[in-house]
């Protein structure tokens, strides 16, 4: 049982009560279940459960953290400036960590009968269509899942209707809580029939490394027949622990495709989710890592084949360097119905320092006929030769070494189609590889509070 | 004495960019090189005088793309004697990327790929890190205009350096290393191999032009086993390696001589010494 009923913090009961009062019965019920299931379970062990095997999060105090408060100036200015440089036509959702939500540049998809909207808003003014995209998540199955049900609030609503090709994309930012306080990020996005979207999902905060925590989910329905394009950037400050659950249904003959980078959080344990529902479902999963400094980043993929004729890809490349920890499990699970499924899925880690450690278990369960699916895994260095070849045209060492961890990343940010967001995830990761000095973490993480750290 | 290192503290030496005082002169003495604990030159001695080109012909196996390594400082090579100096300086004591910055180029025999790196980012690395950095509109049209002479599909700008690249065009695409970086002295090994004729023609034209665009002052160590070549590219001398060393030199008509009669003369007759013929 989990002793954080009692706790002073943002997560108790108490605060479950006011959320319960302030919105509709339908979701108040569902987060009193959520809550019930999460006080149940104890916190996941990296001795007891599969899941948490090779990420120990045993130094995690929930109730150390404090609600949050509403976001710095500084912060927002941040989160808009970076939405300005790499996509400054999309609608912006800003999400403070505090629940506070503004929407902005959302015109011409509002004209077009999109919704974009807080998460809390839509709850109450199209309750069927975010009963919906939450179907996805259950209430009572993981730990994290289980408490951001229970607790979440503000997030980012977005629904497409029937027919519609959204003309701009949208670009959420989900702001990180100032230090010693949790948020609980949210996006729900519904993709009606013969529709498509763009999103974008910015996690950014300051640069200091504090201890914080962000517990976050993100939804997605994907009817028959749409195209979703997800494109999730993580760069928490480094002292965050960060757990979050994201997760794609999707319907008969839809096409999902994510691009994801994970740069920041001092430690996090990622869920990605796809589920290939509907006949003909397709999803392409493409993602890098960049961790450096003590980071421990943990991922665990899905790729759910349901029905027939579904295929998917996944293809995760990470660079891990100081005494950065990566961690990778990812399965391919074909149902028995799935007939004619085609599931790949594919690591590849660079490891750049002694320290740095890097693992990767992919695995397939199948269970259908007639299938084809397949998987893969390595661990490297920079190449000698590579390196070398650099230098004899005047390169010195260490700018070799960037230019082919770069160039490791390249075939996936290559695929991203905007010239500005690809010019953007470009430099956000030339300065990870460059690695302009991280903040050490404060003395004071010395105490349970510091995750990544290395069980000393 | 050890493999090359491949970081450097210290300050720049001299020659580093493109103030250069010091002729370009290439000076091998004694060069014993060993690769995991097997001894390749035993002993090497050449001399390359600025803008001259010299023909280093050979047997397989004979030790002239171990030279060529070394010279650039690959840290597979390990040194066990002798000396080498480029344009004044102690070559042995620098990491690769300085001797390249010292103006020392080498082609590759078989270039490495390096996947995500394309071709202009790759060029504009290095004349950056060479202290000469062209503004962007003069680096592409200059590109531009190398790959056109070179025969080189555009498309080659944004591919990645040498990935996936066929032999042929991974020589067209050193030589466009070479005729961007303008070097002093460019060790060219075996940039013929697998050529077809046309190939070979377009090639060679492209050292020729940089050549004469340095005004004579580029030098070249050319490594081959083939004549052909020299005739796009006229010796000033011509070097033969055999079992670690240089066992003969001689002006261009040493390679007439080896075309005709092939290795077996000069390796019966001068075993031991480099003589001159």
């Amino acid at each position: 049982m989990t002793d954080v009923t009692v706790a002073e913090g943002a997560i108790a009961r108490r605060r479950l009560g006011t959320l319960v009062d302030g919105g509709p019965a339908w979701l108040g019920d569902r987060r009193t279940a959520a809550w019930d299931a999460f006080t149940a379970l104890p916190l996941p062990s990296s001795s007891r459960d599969e899941d948490w095997r090779r990420t120990d999060i045993s130094k995690l105090r929930l109730g150390d953290f404090a609600p949050a408060g509403p976001a710095a100036e500084a912060l927002v200015a941040a989160a808009r400036a970076r939405h300005a440089r790499a996509l400054p036509q999309a609608a912006l959702v800003l999400c403070g960590p505090d629940g506070a939500v503004s929407v902005d540049h959302a015109d011409s998809l509002l004209a077009q009968g999109v919704i974009v909207c807080p998460l809390q808003e839509a709850a109450l003014r199209h309750p069927e269509v975010v009963r919906r995209g939450l179907s996805a998540v259950g209430v009572d199955g993981a730990y994290f899942a289980a408490l951001w049900n229970a607790l979440w609030a503000g997030g980012a609503f977005v629904y497409v209707p029937r027919g519609v090709e959204a003309m701009t994309p949208v670009w959420v930012s989900h702001l990180a809580p100032e230090a010693g306080a949790v948020s609980f990020p949210s996006t729900v996005v519904v993709v009606d029939e013969r529709a498509s979207l763009t999103l974008v999902e910015d996690r950014v905060g300051p640069g200091d490394a504090a201890p914080r925590l962000s517990v976050g989910v993100t939804a997605l329905r994907v009817a028959d027949q749409s195209r979703v394009d997800d494109i999730p950037v993580q760069q928490l400050p480094p002292g965050t622990w960060h757990f979050a659950t994201r997760r794609a249904a999707l319907a008969a003959g839809s096409r999902y495709r994510l691009l994801g980078a994970t740069l920041g959080a001092g430690l996090e344990k990622a869920y990605w989710d796809v589920l290939l529902e509907g006949a003909g479902a397709e999803a392409d999963v493409l993602a890098v890592c960049h961790a450096r400094g003590r980071q421990h980043l943990d991922l665990q993929s899905l790729q759910l084949h349901r029905a027939r004729d579904t295929r998917s890809n996944l293809l995760y490349k990470v660079a891990a360097r100081d005494l950065a920890r990566s961690v990778y499990s990812g399965l391919i699970d074909v149902e028995r119905d799935a007939v004619h499924a085609d599931g790949y899925v594919l690591n590849r880690n660079l490891l750049l320092s002694r320290g740095a450690v890097a693992s990767g278990v992919p695995r397939l369960e199948i269970k259908a006929n007639d299938v084809r699916c397949g998987h893969g895994n390595s661990v490297g260095h920079v190449d000698d030769e590579e390196r070398f070849y650099l230098m004899a045209r005047g390169v010195p060492a260490e700018e070799a070494e960037r230019l082919i961890v770069t160039g490791f990343f390249a075939d996936v940010i290559d695929r991203v189609s905007q010239e500005s967001l690809r010019e953007w995830l470009t430099a956000l990761l030339a300065v990870e590889i460059a690695g302009a000095p991280a903040a050490e973490p404060e003395a004071a993480t010395e105490d349970a509070a510091e995750p990544g750290g290395r069980g000393s | 004495m050890s493999s090359a290192p491949l970081t450097q503290s210290g300050p720049e030496p001299p020659g580093g960019g493109s103030a250069v005082s010091a002729p370009a002169e290439l000076r091998v003495e004694g060069l014993r090189v060993q690769i995991e604990g097997k001894r390749i030159l035993e002993g090497v001695d050449l001399r390359v005088p600025e803008g001259e080109v010299h023909a280093l012909m050979g047997p397989n196996g004979s030790g002239k793309s171990t030279l060529a390594y070394t010279l650039m400082g690959h840290p597979k090579y390990e040194v066990t004697g002798g000396s080498v100096s480029f344009a004044g300086e102690d070559l042995l004591a620098l990491t690769p990327d300085r001797r390249a910055r010292l103006g020392l180029f080498l082609s590759f025999q078989q270039p490495t790929a390096i996947p995500g790196v394309t071709t202009v980012n790759f060029l504009r690395a290095a004349l950056r890190s060479q202290g000469r950095e062209l503004p962007a509109r003069d680096f592409i049209r200059r590109l531009g205009e190398e790959m056109e002479a070179l025969r080189m599909d555009p498309s080659f700008r944004s591919r990645y350096i040498n990935d996936g690249f066929s032999g042929g065009e991974r020589k067209r695409a050193e030589i466009l290393q070479l005729a961007m970086l303008e070097p002093r002295l460019a060790i060219l090994d075996e940039p013929d191999s697998g050529l077809d004729v046309d190939a070979l023609r377009t090639v060679a034209e492209g050292v020729r032009r940089v050549m004469e665009r340095n005004a004579g002052r580029m030098g070249v160590l050319l490594i081959t086993h083939y004549y052909r070549i020299l005739e796009h590219l006229t010796p000033d001398r011509v070097h033969v390696m055999s079992e670690g060393r240089v066992v003969a030199s001689g002006g261009s008509e040493l390679a007439h001589r080896i075309e005709a009669e092939g290795y077996e003369p000069f390796l019966d007759a001068f075993s031991s010494a480099g003589r001159e013929v």
